[in-house]
């Protein structure tokens, strides 16, 4: 190795370079991997439609469209289209949406309106 | 809000028009979040929002087409450009060279960078074009890898359809570990070249 000309000394400082830029994303995939294996939420973001927030977070859209004052249908807007209709910054949105969820998760679920009567259990996803 | 919010926002609004048109753009060079599109669209298709083969049908055909934008580009203007200034600077054999390698080569590297290094499909796809790929064979490697790319993003958004915003973190992540790796594996190879050169003259 005591030959190497300058050339040869660039090719193994880059690749120096790339294993280490490798070994960084390697440990930010797994560090990210392991984080939501062990987080059941994702962060909600302006994109999020109702309807999406209520699959992953696994409540009935209707907890989600009640908190915000909606009428209870399929809404395909992402919350920032809410939070423009509305008036208000999506932060706020996002609170009051993250408010539903928390307490629709500690308490027992009311029926979904215009289902009195039925039970519905949360786990299962949106309710009929 | 950033563009990633901005696109899947309008993707949930308009649909398949707006994945047509991200993935167009993003496979002829505009950095666009064009996997991310996928992944949400996969979700989408779970949540009986978007159907699952217009969404491949329409994906695939978005990205072949910007790929052969680029490809063309670079076929008839950027050779014309390439062949003038190697001219000046008397590099023409170096560039017949490359046209060799390209043919040898270019077949693995368009499948390879449609769907597991997608960060270098845009360069591929130019270096194809100004090296002269045969079209027919672009094509073909084209679209394996484009549908390839395709159904396997929108799998992996419907499998984990109530995760899209952690499985693009972690996609996002491993894109630079594989790209990482690639380059990592040609230059040891360019460096055990030189240890056996040295030991060869050693010897």
């Amino acid at each position: 190795m005591k030959n190497l000309g300058w050339r040869q000394w660039l090719v193994v400082l880059a690749f120096v370079l790339v294993v280490s830029f490798t070994g960084f994303f390697a440990v930010r995939t797994v560090r990210r991997a392991t984080y939501w294996r062990s987080h059941r939420d994702e962060p909600i973001r302006p994109w999020m439609s109702i309807g999406y927030i209520s699959h992953s977070y696994h409540v009935p859209p209707h907890v989600l469209t009640e908190a915000l004052g909606l009428p209870p249908q399929p809404d395909r807007r992402p919350i920032r289209a809410i939070a423009r209709e509305q008036n208000r910054p999506v932060s706020e949105v996002i609170a009051i949406l993250q408010d539903a969820i928390a307490q629709a998760r500690s308490i027992p679920l009311r029926p979904p309106p215009g289902t009195q009567g039925k039970t519905h259990d949360p786990t299962q996803g949106p309710s009929p | 809000m950033s563009i990633t919010d901005q696109v899947l926002a309008a993707l949930l609004l308009y649909g398949l028009p707006v994945l047509f048109g991200v993935i167009l753009i993003c496979s002829m060079g505009i950095p666009f979040p064009a996997s991310l599109m996928l992944v949400a669209a996969g979700s989408f298709v779970q949540q009986g929002e978007m159907n699952l083969w217009s969404v491949i049908a329409v994906a695939s055909m978005g990205a072949v087409l910007g790929d052969h934008v680029a490809y063309g580009l670079a076929r008839w203007g950027g050779r014309r450009l390439v062949g003038r200034l190697s001219r000046r600077i008397g590099v023409e054999e170096n560039l017949k060279r490359a046209e060799t390698f390209s043919r040898r080569w270019s077949g693995t590297g368009i499948f390879l960078s449609r769907w597991l290094v997608t960060a270098l499909g845009p360069w591929v796809n130019l270096t194809s074009g100004i090296a002269r790929y045969p079209w027919q064979r672009f094509v073909l490697w084209d679209v394996l890898g484009q549908v390839l790319w395709v159904v396997l993003y929108v799998t992996l958004g419907y499998v984990f359809s109530d995760r899209v915003q952690a499985l693009v973190e972690i996609l996002g992540n491993l894109t630079w570990v594989v790209v990482g790796l690639i380059v990592a594996v040609i230059l040891g190879w360019n460096l055990l070249g030189y240890v056996r050169f040295d030991n060869l003259q050693a010897n």
